[in-house]
């Protein structure tokens, strides 16, 4: 009996330690993660914006347009942003912030609509400010839902060595260049220095794309629809853009997916719900210049700038033609 | 239910909780309801064919009872084979069968053309039909006594910590346990919470990452060649190894919780000095199955004398049928093989050997030898990394062209070693295979249970969160759940 009662007491304090040590590093991460810090720095630099808000610029690390350039704008876009994550951060925007925007800009390529989208709902920590997990869980009838607010909320730390890593690597991050929102993408890699372009490419690719199917995922799908449904209610014209790709990244994505049906598919999709939608096709318009990528799918600060003009230009002859 | 997920992490728990709550005349019922529970939990209509196979053992197992005669007993056992071996072959092999009736009917221009039937295959039938079909057979042969009550048989079939991917156990083992009324016992206890907790991290921290670099190489063989593919598939036999040892650890521990001890599974394969050790050491209660029921019921004898190339052919037949056991697949048609062709290999080359070995001077240095022998044997199991999983054949053919391109390495190691899961994945091979070298030593975990309290919880929670951090959850299958 004394050696089951020992036992317990020492299962007891083991639990209490185990809980002591999760709330530590869960609070820990919070606090310290590089992606958190620097989403609540974009949610400190939105609260204090007061300009006239043209554009608001949606979605994830592809959608690197500079608010510099095209004037009257923020950039709202973070990193693994799906847009499950846009439509509910939209909501709370209009809801509860009172600014609404002229034009919603969000990228359309069909790496955003791949069944493997919704599967990346990630910074979870961070993003339970404005995502509603169970009524996800009740739409989706996904039980993960659930189980992903529990870890954002308790356990963040869960799984996430990379952040982790990362966020050590740029503890020192000068959060001083995010303007507007827009953090200038990264520049410590040129993709045309990279000796195995093809397999970069590839690699990138594949991991949006394989296993893809010839349809639109359901899931990206319906919260597509309710972002652009949102934009409808709100009065705001959204804005679809397709961003610039490397050839390497595009060759392999074609081999993968049938592409342009894709993107028809997705156009029907946005006529359906949005009758007054703008499509602009910057995909290949870096084509042959791998200079200006950082990899194989993410433009750098001068790929950017190109495209960021680019929008200016045919924005400028889209409001007064 | 997978051991990996949240669902086991509820199930687990409130199942032992009231198993110990409960008299011991009553637990074999929450057991049994418990295990149908986990097993219906992945798709509730196979239940019935898992029941199918209870009963018809069963009622075999007592069919035989009543007969002294052997020649009596036989129709029992034959029913009992012919209906396992049928949901065997319907759910598993079916498909391969018509696909080759019909593939040779096209190369041959003969009429045979017939449909091709893929059922969705029944998770962990080829180990509850294994343990089965061993009942049946050791209560023909007289070595077991029939169970008369059929819940407990029932439970030894089903018993959901070795349902769905073993280990596949003897009713010798396993079924008297059912009976005895077992006390909580603390040491038994953290033990078993010891072997879930290496386990997962096994699973989570070690396989799941090896797959993640290992996969792109067998889903897309076109794209990866030379090194990239020498690397992948030592790779692969040890992430098969962390996926499986690790599954078999949680099951083991989950039984222990409870008080049962389910047979050891794996015992250090890498340190295996051949291929036959190596099968001694990997899988164990399967090639000890094929070993008692195929190897051991193979003719041996030719003209009256036992003969050396009889027990060489026993052993590839047997070995192939570990291959097909795995899957209905050519790949593991010779995976199997080649594992049979290598042992017999073996045995006919042994004088040989041991001649050259003195030759050399290697007999004079044992370490040496046990290193080269070592060595060799794990290049000789990865080589057959090649048949070994669920990619097409024409993948096996496409990896097979690609390996001797080795143009590319610079370029492939550069991109390998800037991938910090292939680092850390190198690191945790090498940590797990030292400490499971460790903990085998005998007086290792005494001395470990020796010291103070607060060290073994450092320990403890040391890799409890690195478990936590470094985990993949993505709720990976176990990769012998497909068997």
């Amino acid at each position: 009996m004394n050696r089951q009662k020992q036992f317990f007491r020492n299962t007891l304090i083991f639990l209490l330690l185990t809980l002591a040590v999760n709330a530590v590093l869960n609070a820990v991460y919070d606090r310290t993660m590089i992606y958190h810090r620097l989403n609540r720095n974009q949610d400190r630099q939105f609260e204090e914006y007061n300009d006239t808000l043209t554009f608001l610029m949606l979605g994830n690390s592809h959608d690197m347009i500079n608010p510099a350039i095209t004037g009257n704008s923020f950039n709202y876009a973070s990193p693994g942003e799906v847009y499950t994550q846009t439509y509910y951060k939209l909501k709370y925007i209009l809801e509860k912030t009172g600014k609404t925007p002229e034009y919603a800009v969000l990228s359309v390529d069909p790496a955003n609509f791949s069944p493997k989208a919704e599967n990346t709902l990630k910074f979870d920590g961070y993003w339970r400010k404005y995502v509603d997990y169970p009524a996800l869980a009740r739409e989706t009838g996904d039980f993960d839902y659930y189980i992903k607010w529990f870890t954002g909320r308790f356990c963040a730390y869960i799984g996430n060595y990379k952040f982790i890593y990362m966020s050590v690597l740029f503890r020192d991050a000068d959060f001083t260049q995010v303007k507007n929102g827009y953090r200038p993408p990264r520049d410590y890699r040129n993709f045309a220095e990279e000796p195995d372009r093809n397999a970069l490419g590839l690699e990138r690719a594949t991991s949006y794309l394989a296993g893809y199917g010839n349809k639109p995922d359901k899931g990206p799908e319906t919260y597509f629809r309710k972002i652009l449904s949102l934009c409808h209610d709100y009065g705001i014209t959204p804005v679809l853009v397709r961003m610039p790709l490397t050839d390497e990244y595009l060759m392999h994505a074609r081999k993968l997916v049938d592409l342009d049906n894709l993107d028809r598919q997705i156009e029907e999709i946005a006529g359906e719900v949005s009758g007054n939608y703008i499509l602009l096709d910057f995909r290949e318009a870096l084509s042959g210049r791998p200079e200006l990528f950082f990899n194989a799918d993410h433009v750098n600060p001068r790929g950017a700038d190109i495209v960021s003009e680019k929008f200016r230009a045919r924005m400028q002859a889209h409001i007064n033609p | 239910m997978l051991f990996n997920s949240i669902g086991y992490l509820i199930f687990l728990p409130l199942t032992v909780a009231a198993y110990y709550a409960l008299p011991g005349k009553w637990r074999w019922i929450l057991l049994l309801a418990a295990s149908y529970l986990f097993y219906a939990m992945w798709k509730v209509e196979y239940v019935l064919l898992l029941m199918a196979a209870t009963a018809v053992s069963y009622y075999a197992a007592l069919g035989m009872e009543a007969h002294t005669v052997k020649k009596r007993k036989k129709p029992w056992l034959w029913a009992a084979l012919t209906v396992n071996l049928g949901m065997l072959f319907i759910f598993k092999y079916l498909g391969f069968f018509t696909g080759l009736i019909s593939g040779l009917s096209d190369l041959t221009g003969l009429p045979g053309q017939i449909p091709y039937y893929a059922i969705l295959l029944p998770v962990g039938i080829s180990f509850y039909t294994f343990q089965t079909l061993g009942y049946v057979i050791d209560v023909y042969r007289g070595v077991t006594k029939p169970e008369k009550h059929a819940g407990i048989f029932a439970l030894y079939v089903t018993f959901f910590p070795q349902l769905v991917a073993g280990p596949i156990e003897r009713a010798r083992n396993l079924m008297p346990q059912f009976r005895q009324e077992h006390a909580f016992d603390p040491a038994a206890f953290a033990s078993g919470l010891r072997l879930i907790l290496w386990g997962l991290f096994k699973k989570i921290v070690i396989a799941d990452r090896i797959a993640m670099l290992v996969q792109p190489v067998y889903g897309q063989p076109e794209y990866f060649h030379g090194i990239q593919i020498a690397i992948a598939l030592p790779l692969l036999i040890i992430q098969v190894y962390a996926d499986f040892s690790g599954y078999t650890d949680i099951a083991i521990g989950s039984a222990r919780l409870m008080g049962f001890r389910l047979s050891r599974n794996f015992n250090r394969p890498f340190s295996a000095r051949s291929v036959a050790d190596f099968w001694n050491r990997w899988h164990i209660t399967l090639t000890t199955w094929l070993r008692d029921y195929v190897y051991f019921s193979l003719p041996s004898r030719f003209r009256g004398k036992t003969a050396a190339w009889r027990l060489n052919l026993n052993l590839i037949i047997t070995f192939t049928l570990v291959g097909f056991w795995h899957g209905a697949q050519w790949n593991f048609l010779i995976f199997g093989l080649t594992h049979g062709i290598y042992m017999a290999l073996a045995n006919i080359s042994k004088p040989m050997m041991e001649k050259f070995n003195r030759f050399s001077g290697l007999a004079a240095a044992p370490a040496l030898l046990k290193a080269l022998n070592q060595a060799s044997t794990f290049l000789l199991v990865s080589a057959t990394g090649f048949f070994f999983g669920q990619h097409s054949f024409s993948s096996t053919l496409t990896l097979l062209g690609n390996i001797a391109d080795f143009s590319n390495t610079g370029i492939a190691l550069r991109q390998m070693l800037q991938n910090n899961d292939f680092t850390l994945s190198l690191i945790l091979i090498v940590f797990m295979l030292r400490f499971e070298a460790l903990a085998g030593r005998p007086g290792w975990k005494e001395h470990f249970m020796q010291r103070p309290l607060p060290v073994r919880f450092a320990a403890y929670l040391a890799v409890l969160f690195f478990l936590l951090i470094f985990g993949i959850f993505t709720r990976q299958e176990f990769f012998y759940f497909q068997f």
